[in-house]
């Protein structure tokens, strides 16, 4: 089995600060980490791996400081690091950024399952999943938190309504795995020092991918940052469900909503 | 001139502090009320490398040097002490030895399984009339055909009651003193003869155990010399020569974890209807700490830098044991100062980290001795020689 991880190099929120009454966001140490669902996606792969065998590639799109991101996957046990870094590459948004990762999946091609995180923690945007699934033509099964191989299929308990569910899906397929999945392994420090002394990161360019500045022109134009106002706590009903009950629905009536 | 920490050693240090966080600290205090480290804390640390770090990867260590050894006593150092004594004595000392004076067939038979965490390693050289003088050694190794008959009594031994492998100084001819008269051993603890004596009970480190080890005629064969015949001495001040650095690495993590818990109590504590932080008294022991702490982290790395560059660093290691144990126990001491009456309550670790920081004063040479090592090297330099 093949397996692509894709993994994102996020600024490690906990080192930032949101100040909302100067409407800034302040980062008081800039550690650069794997995001955290990425991560969560990468270890799934690797249980795959060490439970059946696999050959796992961890991919990265992002600034040449991805490199440190891919070296952690390595040192966790991905067999082959890909960076997909470029200045043309610069600020592209999700829908390029999915054009891009999905050309570089097809590069890698063929691969049995493509795992992503769920959600970036930074820019918390959701999209990269769906794009990749509609891109590649795969199924997908979204907020994964084991994955198990049962002869051909893949069991995926899934979260639904934060309720785990249990699906199946036939490879190829796009699993886009829960920060709440089971959080990585600690890389033996062996490993940590060869993936940096012994292996290697293949270094791809927008030109290595066949793209042009025409097709990476992006969608979506920058012009600042506002934040959203902040929200009044709304009304706490307690009480016994049938009172409770009573109670919206008097005031649904009051607010003249129903 | 760069002060940079490689990328590699950079993710190492992420790694061991999320294990230290995660795996180490929530069980602390319960190895200081249990006293006993958690043989399951040994089997995950050695899964990682963590029981091997300076030795080469072809001995199942870790490859990763006196640099990213000094990286793992500081992190663990930061959380419990009791787990650093146990791996500082396990590798940077006991291991350490075999590492530094083994032969290929020792290494591969000793130091792999150490390195690799599956068994367990002491130094033995204090005695209960050999402390500081050392060369006074009693414990006799009398040559026996191709083996020798070693029999004493070791005092105060790190690991003592977990050892499996032990790296002994015994005398091998009382009349050439310690040029040529002591010889270092590898003795396993299962050997005929071997027995853990008592244990000692002890002001802090409690979960590391600190025991008497029992040689009564221990027939140990010739292989298992370690280094030159009759350069014992030489082999175990080499050994304990390293052993200093991470040791106050291993002190820099305790003074830094003060210094954290410090400002976080001096920012949340109110009196007088103001944060404590505003008081300038708190300021200026924040900022002595800070100024001293960041002192001692020079002076480990760069001495760290010298063992793996190959320079001479023996008057610098003994510096990083001795100022890294002051400015531990007065960073500790600080602290407990700052948390008033809830520093001196065992309700928080400050109070364990007290007791737990004393030790590094006194053992892998006291300090005292410290200042004559250091003394020795700066006189030699000027063409002087002292003795003790």
């Amino acid at each position: 089995m093949r397996i692509a991880v894709a993994v994102k190099q996020i600024l490690d929120p906990e080192g930032i600060t949101v100040n909302r009454r100067r409407e800034r966001i302040f980062i008081n140490r800039e550690e650069r980490i794997i995001n955290p669902a990425d991560k969560c996606a990468l270890e799934a792969a690797l249980r795959l791996k060490d439970a059946h065998g696999a050959e796992v590639i961890a991919l990265s799109l992002g600034r040449p400081s991805a490199d440190d991101a891919l070296r952690e996957a390595l040192a966790l046990g991905a067999d082959q690091a890909v960076l997909i870094s470029d200045k043309a590459l610069a600020g592209i948004d999700a829908p390029t950024a999915a054009v891009v990762l999905a050309r570089a999946i097809e590069r890698l091609a063929p691969c049995d399952l493509v795992l992503v995180g769920q959600t970036a923690a930074d820019t918390g945007g959701d999209q990269t999943a769906g794009r990749l699934a509609e891109l590649l033509g795969l199924p997908q099964v979204l907020h994964a938190v084991t994955l198990s191989l049962d002869g051909e299929r893949l069991k995926v308990v899934r979260l639904w309504d934060g309720r785990p569910i249990m699906v199946a899906v036939a490879p190829p397929a796009l699993i886009a795995v829960s920060p709440l999945a089971p959080p990585a392994r600690y890389p033996h420090g062996a490993r940590i020092l060869n993936a940096y002394r012994q292996m290697g990161v293949s270094v791809w360019t927008a030109g290595d991918l066949g793209f042009t500045a025409e097709e990476l022109r992006p969608n979506i134009e920058s012009r600042g940052q506002v934040f959203p106002p902040e929200r009044e706590l709304g009304n706490v009903i307690e009480g016994a469900p049938e009172q409770m009950a009573g109670e919206i629905l008097a005031l649904l009536r009051q607010r003249r909503l129903i | 001139m760069d002060f940079t920490l490689p990328k590699e050693y950079e993710l190492l240090r992420r790694m061991i502090r999320d294990f230290a966080r995660q795996e180490v600290a929530p069980l602390a205090k319960r190895i200081d009320i249990e006293e006993e480290v958690p043989r399951e804390i040994i089997r995950k640390a050695a899964e990682l490398g963590m029981m091997g770090v300076p030795f080469p990867q072809e001995y199942g260590g870790m490859g990763a040097g006196e640099l990213g050894y000094c990286i793992l006593m500081e992190e663990i150092g930061r959380v419990c002490t009791s787990t650093a004594t146990v791996i500082g004595a396990h590798t940077g000392i006991g291991a350490m030895a075999i590492y530094l004076d083994g032969t290929p067939e020792q290494k591969k038979k000793y130091l792999t399984p150490l390195a690799r965490g599956e068994k367990i390693a002491a130094f033995a050289l204090t005695e209960a009339n050999a402390g500081s003088d050392a060369a006074a050694i009693r414990t006799r190794a009398v040559r026996d055909g191709d083996d020798f008959i070693l029999t004493g009594s070791k005092m105060f031994i790190t690991n003592g009651p977990i050892a499996d492998i032990v790296s002994v100084m015994a005398v091998t001819d009382p009349s050439l003193g310690p040029r040529g008269g002591i010889t270092a051993f590898i003795v396993e603890m299962d050997w005929k003869g071997c027995s853990v004596g008592k244990v000692e009970d002890k002001m802090g480190i409690r979960g590391s155990g600190t025991s008497e080890l029992v040689f009564d005629e221990v027939r140990v064969p010739k292989e298992n010399i370690l280094g030159q015949f009759g350069a014992g001495f030489v082999t175990f001040m080499k050994t304990l020569d390293v052993g200093r650095v991470s040791l106050g690495a291993a002190c820099l993590g305790g003074a830094q974890a003060a210094l954290e818990r410090s400002i976080q109590w001096a920012k949340a504590r109110s009196q007088f209807g103001k944060a404590i932080v505003h008081n300038q008294s708190i300021q200026w022991m924040i900022a002595n700490m800070a100024t001293e702490i960041e002192a001692l982290r020079s002076l480990v790395y760069r001495t760290a830098w010298m063992v793996d560059t190959g320079q001479p660093f023996t008057r610098y290691a003994a510096m990083c044991k001795l100022y890294g144990s002051e400015v531990a126990s007065r960073c500790i001491s600080q602290a407990v100062q700052i948390y008033g009456a809830l520093g001196y309550s065992r309700d928080l670790e400050i109070e364990r980290m007290f007791r737990d920081a004393r030790i590094a004063e006194i053992f892998e040479g006291t300090n005292e001795i410290q200042r004559i090592v250091i003394a020795s090297d700066i006189m030699r330099q000027e063409g002087v020689r002292i003795s003790p």
